[in-house]
């Protein structure tokens, strides 16, 4: 079973990713901050990061030059409210970027492609 | 009294308009300058506008409203109401004949008034039927032969013109009066060219306000949205599960009522053009926003020490807005003070000219590394705050020419210092 690390500060989110995935087939790990994360990572091994940018603690866009700097081989897609982040060339180190909608449609997919 | 009076025009939280009112006041007092009438054109691109026309209509006028003007130590406050209302008084006469007068700056020959402005040099016409370059509507217009042309400009920028006169009582225009209105006017040019920068400014900082809070929405209605999608699809594609539909049902409530908080603190920015300042008292403001429900309701745990002191001088503002502004901050001060703090409001004199409303509690106090950001909009330190409150505070104290400090220390408190101007009070002034 694949093993997803979720990082989103939304308890709502983080409960709806939690269930929805988990029904997908994978093995969900939600965290509430960045801070959580490389602790988190320090422990256990993952086969695909979800992360959303402005969260308490680190900012996530951190976060993720952190994570490379970590493990380059986890794959990481940013899930976030904020469209106008696509352009900040900080947040193409990432391997998709998905904006938040009432659809999980596209995270679903995003995450098969990585992952297969 | 005279130089003085448009020196203060620089800081005075009034308009641009009511300002250069003043000046035109300044100009045709009995104490200042003393012409008898004052006509101000503006520039509009390449050409000179008539705009505003002020000058008694008869001799009789001149002594009783006019001399209302030469009182000694009379207030720019004063100076301000009195000019409002003798414009709502005559919007019919003079300003409405000058209003059509269109002149080109930059088409020749010029002719007279455009000249002073063109060439940006004083124009004294002393006998208006004999001079050839001379507008004849406009001769017809101001209907005297001696007048003075004033350009208002500041360096290269050609702002608008002054033209003065003495209809009334006919005296002479002399040397030494050329020589005060020519400063008047570079004063004045200055002036106008300050406030235009200054608007400018205003307009980039209010655009990139703007575009922040573009993005801040976005933000705050994707994720309630996102949560309010997920769960409905599940309703969707579970429909028997009574337990999940039940808990579904109340996230999606919540997410609702949050679309709708979000939609609520957003108001502030709808008032992104705060209205005209007045002079009115502080205390009952005060007194108000302390009897609110929400404050009424957060005293009975902490209680709030009221301090103002006897007869304040009335402040410069908008007491709606003055008093929201009082609101954010008691809320802010309630809610970072634990039982057993206090929280108290002051207000007093503060040197001349300026009354100070002071908001401080015993609470958990801001660490350094927030203060400069804490008028920010959509900066906020509190886990959902929408970062609108002290933004609200900051734009209403600089609208009416007030200011705002802030003194805080880790578990120790915070106190707001609100900087009002007032009124000024009678016989301090020059």
């Amino acid at each position: 079973m694949k093993k997803l690390l979720i990082v989103e500060d939304e308890e709502a989110l983080c409960l709806l990713y939690k269930e929805e995935l988990s029904r997908e087939g994978y093995d969900v790990t939600t965290v509430h901050n960045t801070e959580q994360v490389l602790e988190m990572l320090g422990r256990e091994s993952f086969d695909l990061i979800v992360t959303d940018i402005r969260m308490p603690g680190r900012d996530g866009v951190e976060l993720i030059t952190e994570i490379m700097g970590l493990r380059k081989d986890i794959p990481i897609i940013i899930n976030t409210a904020y469209q106008s982040y696509r352009e900040d060339f900080m947040t193409w180190a990432a391997d998709a970027y998905v904006v938040k909608s009432s659809s999980l449609d596209e995270l679903k997919s995003k995450i098969k492609e990585l992952l297969s | 009294m005279l130089l003085s009076i448009i020196s203060q025009s620089f800081f005075q939280p009034f308009s641009i308009e009511d300002n250069l009112l003043v000046i035109l006041t300044a100009l045709t007092s009995g104490s200042g300058v003393g012409f008898n009438r004052a006509m101000l054109f503006r520039t509009a691109g390449e050409v000179l506008k008539g705009e505003l026309w002020l000058g008694p209509k008869s001799a009789e006028e001149a002594n009783s409203i006019w001399e209302v003007l030469s009182t000694p130590g009379i207030g720019y406050v004063e100076i301000i109401e009195h000019n409002r209302a003798l414009l709502s008084r005559q919007a019919d006469s003079l300003s409405k004949r000058l209003k059509p007068l269109v002149y080109s700056l930059d088409r020749e020959p010029l002719s007279i008034p455009a000249l002073a402005a063109a060439k940006r040099e004083v124009v004294w016409v002393k006998d208006a039927r004999s001079e050839p370059s001379v507008d004849k509507t406009f001769l017809d217009v101001i209907g005297v032969d001696e007048w003075l042309c004033v350009p208002l400009f500041s360096g290269e920028e050609v702002l608008g013109e002054v033209i003065l006169d003495n209809a009334i009582t006919r005296r002479p225009i002399e040397r030494k009066d050329i020589k005060l209105a020519s400063l008047c006017g570079l004063m004045a040019g200055n002036y106008m060219y300050a406030t235009m920068l200054h608007k400018k400014l205003a307009d980039m900082e209010r655009m990139a306000a703007l575009g922040e809070m573009a993005m801040f929405v976005m933000h705050q209605l994707r994720n309630p949205l996102a949560a309010i999608g997920g769960f409905t699809d599940q309703l969707v594609n579970f429909p028997n599960d009574e337990v999940r539909t039940r808990r579904n049902l109340d996230i999606i409530r919540k997410e609702i009522k949050r679309l709708e908080d979000v939609l609520f603190k957003l108001t502030p920015f709808l008032k992104m053009d705060m209205r005209k300042p007045i002079s009115f008292e502080l205390p009952p403001v005060v007194q108000t926003v302390l009897q609110g429900p929400n404050i009424q309701a957060k005293r009975e745990s902490i209680p709030i020490e009221v301090e103002i002191e006897d007869r304040l001088p009335e402040i410069l503002g908008d007491p709606t807005y003055v008093g929201e502004a009082l609101r954010n901050l008691l809320d802010n001060a309630l809610e970072a003070t634990k039982k057993g703090g206090r929280v108290s409001v002051r207000a007093g004199r503060q040197e001349k000219n300026w009354v100070i409303l002071c908001i401080q509690d015993t609470g958990k106090g801001l660490p350094e590394s927030v203060k400069d950001k804490l008028f920010d909009p959509f900066f906020s330190t509190k886990d959902r705050g929408m970062g609108v409150g002290l933004f609200f505070v900051k734009r209403v104290m600089d609208a009416y020419g007030g200011r705002i400090e802030v003194e805080s220390e880790l578990g120790k408190g915070t106190l707001f210092r609100l900087f009002f101007r007032s009124r000024e009070e009678k016989g301090e002034n020059p």
